[in-house]
Formats: C-alpha cells, structure tokens, sequence
C-alpha cells in the first residue's frame, strides 16, 4: 500500500499542496480527481521525488520514499508515468521499453518485456519504429509499457486520457485496472476527466487548491451532486 | 586534377583528428548541454603528459594509453569544476566558465612543461607512400591516425546503439527527465559523457601533436576548426560531427594547398557564421524534429 501522510508542497510562497493524506491500496485503482490547477500533478511528482515537500511523508508498505531521488524512488517500486509525451520521440519503441529497469538482470527485464507485449500488442507491432511515429494511444501504452518494465508496486498515471480518443482512454484504463488486480499493483490515477477516472477506479479522491476535500468510494464521489458542482464544474 | 586529389587525400587525416575533437565537443554538449571550450586545453594537457611518458618509456602506445586515461579523468574533474558551482544557473555560465578552465590548464601546461613549443616525436613513418609507382600524399602515419579515428567513432556507435549504459546516455541526452523517472542515475551518467568526450579529446591531441609542435596554446586553432565542424554537423549528432569534421579537414587543405594555410582559420570561421546564418540548426541537428 502507498501511505501519503500529510504532505505539504510550497513553490516559494504559493502552496501547492497542504498536508495530503491519503491511502492507496494495492490490487485496486485510485483516483485523485480536481480541476486544473488543484495540485494533481504536483502531487504525482512529489511522489516520485522530483518534487520536494516542506512537509510530510511518503511510504511504500512502510518504507519511506520521500527524501530520495527520483532515480531511486523508481527502483523502490514506484514508477510515475508522467503528463503528456513521457516517451522518447527519438528512440524506438523497443529503446523506449529497454530504458525502464536497466538496473534490473537481463532475465528479468526479457519477462517483463514479453509482458509488455503481451499487455499491448500494439507496441509488439511497431518495436523497431521511432516513438514518434506511434499515436497518441499508442504513446501513452508505450509510457506505460516502460514504467512496467520498472518492475512496480505501484504505479502513478498522471492524465493518462490528455489528447486521446475517449474510446483509447477506456481501453487504457480497462488494461491498468486489470492490471492492478492481476499483479496486486497500487495505482494511483489523476485525472481532470472526473467522469472516466471514477467510473475505473475503486476509491475517488477530490483535491481542490491543495488540499483533500473529499475521498471515498469513488461511486459515492460520482453520485455527490453538490461536490460535482463545486469542485469538478459538471 | 591530380593537385586537387593530393590535396583532398592529404585533408583526410586532419579531418580524422579535426572530426575526433568535433566528436568530443558533441559529447559533452549532447550530455550537458554546455560547449566545452577547455576540451582543447585538456587535449593540450594530456598530450604534454602523453609526451612525458614517451619520453620515459619510448613506448608510443603507453603514452597514448596514458593520455586516454588522464583525459577521462580529466573530463571528470572539469565537468565538476565547471557545472556543480553552476549548476543552477543556465548553461552560459558554464560556457563561459569552460574558458576559465581553458586559460588555467593553459597556465598550469606552462609551469609545468614550460611555454615553448617542443616536437612531439612522430611514432611511424611520416613519408609519402608510395604505390603502384606513384607517390600518394598519404604517410603511414596517416593510415593509423584515420584508422584509429575510425575505430573509436566505430566504438562510439557500438556503445550507444548496442549497450546499456549508451542507451542510458540517449535518452537522458533527449530527456533527463524520463530518464531518471525510469531507474537511470543521471548525474552519473552525464559524468561518463564528460569523462569519454575526455578520452576522445586526448587521442586527438596525441595524434595531432606529431604533425607540428606541443605547447599550451598550440591547440587553440584545433578548436576552431572542431567547433566549425560540431557546429555544422548540427552540435547534437556524432554522424554530423564525424563527416564535418573530415569534410572541414578537405577544406583547410584545399584553401591551404591552393592559396596560403594561414587563410583556413579564415574560411572556417566564414562557414561557421554561413551555418549559424542560414542553417542555424546545423545539416544533421535533431532540434526541427524535437520541436514538433
């Protein structure tokens, strides 16, 4: 399980964040939903440790994360699929899976990479193409694909749906939550698209300026009127 | 017809020593972003020590061996002085702060080896072969300057195409970001491109030593010429930096063949204002395709 605990983030005077918590359990998806500007992605960063907090905690199954390097965090078992383009345009489909775990043996990279394509047939296609050839959902399953190959225990998607048909996104999505079951994977999902990120995940989390203003059963999340006016402007 | 094929065959073995220093250049750029002006200095300063062990020894592979191992560490203590202090600022001031390190190994060359130029001892036969009856303007030693060059952008490409670790070096060359986020140790791997652009600078300065003399500022025009030729090979492509610089080789030695040597600074520093005027991105940069 991935433990936030109170987690504060400043960019010289303006918060970012103010003392998030929150859980994310293992074989299920978890979503942090909010509008632009909430702190979402500030949050994904920290996590993964390209971000600082002034305050606060992170723990993998009671091991700390934050504090450590980015680099490192990665080879804990949290493995951040960031915003936007996150692969390498000018490497190749397989360059761009190889890069994920180099630290780890070469057996255990193979497997991971047979799964990959297992996973995502579509990059099993295209493996000798430059990155910058694929689709927009194509890309987004090769970002995955090379967080995958970190060997995670937990996975973090910041926007996976930016740009993409709703069709991919669902098939997307559909993939990462039966991945969570299948390996017992901790994901944590933030989305501006309320709708979608709720209707995957298990628990819904509603970030607004910084701060948690609600979390639950992502059902509950869906179905609250007032909070959907209020804070997810639908 | 035949002056022109003399002078472009006599042009490729500097263009072989010119393309190594353009390659370095393009190492430490592709790594850090920063245009390392010391590069030449630090060639300069291996060769002096490369010299020492010929000297010691008498043993020519020794000394460039031992050249090749002060430039890796070389390379590593430059990137340290000149990017941690900087590290925050933008990459200028470590552009500018790689002339500070140039004038200094400069200096330290002249306390150490003293200011004037000595010979460098040439380790094969310099005389014009000759074949099928005919003198070429090529020497022995030639043939091993172009195949070393040969052999290390050969190893060059092989590490990055084939291995890990040159993998590591592409992408967080192309996006440090992604890199990190996917297990690779960043500033490390930066460290190692500065430590190989070292290496490739000083098997350059021991193979152009021979052909004229050592002392601290003999290099300088070296740089020059490798600069014009990493600049017009687009900075970020070792392709582009290896037949610029071989290319920019053909060139000195037609304007020097066909006029007078001392006009090739000239020239190259006129196809040096052409490119940033009219192809600033260089023939084989990769900046149009990253701006998509």
């Amino acid at each position: 399980m991935l433990s936030i605990q109170g987690l504060s983030v400043n960019y010289g005077p303006v918060k970012a964040l103010t003392r998030v918590s929150l859980d994310v359990p293992r074989g299920e998806v978890t979503a942090v939903i909010g509008a632009n500007g909430a702190g979402k992605s500030t949050l994904m960063r920290t996590l993964a440790g390209l971000v600082r907090p002034a305050e606060g905690s992170a723990f993998l199954d009671g091991q700390l994360l934050t504090g450590h390097k980015p680099e490192d965090i990665v080879r804990m078992g949290v493995a951040l699929v960031p915003e936007g383009r996150s692969t390498i345009p000018e490497l190749t489909v397989d360059e761009n899976l190889r890069l994920g775990g180099l630290w780890r043996t070469r057996a255990e990279r193979a497997v991971s990479h047979a799964e990959v394509f297992d996973l995502f047939p579509v990059l099993g296609q295209r493996r000798t193409m430059r990155a910058d050839t694929l689709s927009g959902g194509e890309r987004q399953q090769l970002a995955i694909g090379r967080a995958l190959m970190c060997a995670p225990e937990c996975l973090l998607l910041d926007e996976p749906s930016l740009g993409l048909a709703p069709l991919i996104v669902t098939q997307i999505l559909d993939l990462v939550k039966r991945l969570s079951t299948e390996v017992n994977l901790a994901v944590l999902l933030v989305e501006q698209n309320a709708v979608t990120a709720l209707r995957e995940a298990t628990q819904g989390v509603v970030l607004n300026l910084g701060q948690v203003v609600m979390s639950g059963p992502a059902a509950e999340i869906a179905s609250h009127e007032e909070l959907r006016h209020a804070y997810l402007g639908y | 017809m035949t002056t022109f094929i003399d002078y472009l065959l006599g042009g490729v073995g500097s263009g072989a020593i010119i393309a190594l220093m353009a390659l370095a250049l393009v190492l430490t750029w592709r790594a850090t972003r920063v245009v390392n002006f010391a590069q030449v200095g630090q060639a300069m300063f291996t060769t002096f020590i490369a010299l020492s062990i010929q000297t010691a020894t008498g043993n020519w592979f020794v000394a460039l061996i031992g050249a090749m191992v002060a430039g890796a560490l070389l390379g590593v203590v430059v990137q340290f002085l000149v990017l941690r202090p900087v590290n925050r600022m933008d990459t200028s001031g470590a552009i500018i702060a790689t002339f500070g390190v140039l004038i200094a190994l400069q200096a330290a060359a002249g306390m150490i080896w003293g200011g004037d130029s000595q010979a460098f001892p040439q380790p094969f036969d310099n005389s014009a072969i000759t074949l099928f009856g005919q003198e070429w303007p090529l020497s022995i030693y030639d043939l091993v300057v172009i195949t070393l060059a040969a052999v290390m952008v050969i190893g060059l490409t092989l590490l990055f195409t084939r291995t890990s670790l040159g993998l590591a070096m592409r992408a967080t060359a192309f996006n440090p970001e992604v890199a990190r986020l996917s297990g690779v140790r960043v500033s490390r791997t930066l460290t190692i491109g500065w430590a190989l652009a070292g290496v490739v600078g000083a098997v350059a300065g021991v193979l152009v030593a021979p052909s004229s003399t050592i002392s601290p500022n003999s290099f300088d025009i070296l740089l020059v010429f490798a600069f014009t030729a990493a600049v017009i090979g687009g900075l970020d492509s070792l392709v582009g930096a290896v037949s610029m610089g071989i290319g920019t080789g053909l060139v000195i030695s037609l304007v020097s063949g066909y006029s007078d040597s001392s006009n090739a600074p000239v020239v190259a520093l006129v196809l040096l204002a052409a490119t940033l005027l009219l192809k600033p991105e260089g023939l084989f940069g990769h900046t149009k395709a990253r701006s998509v």
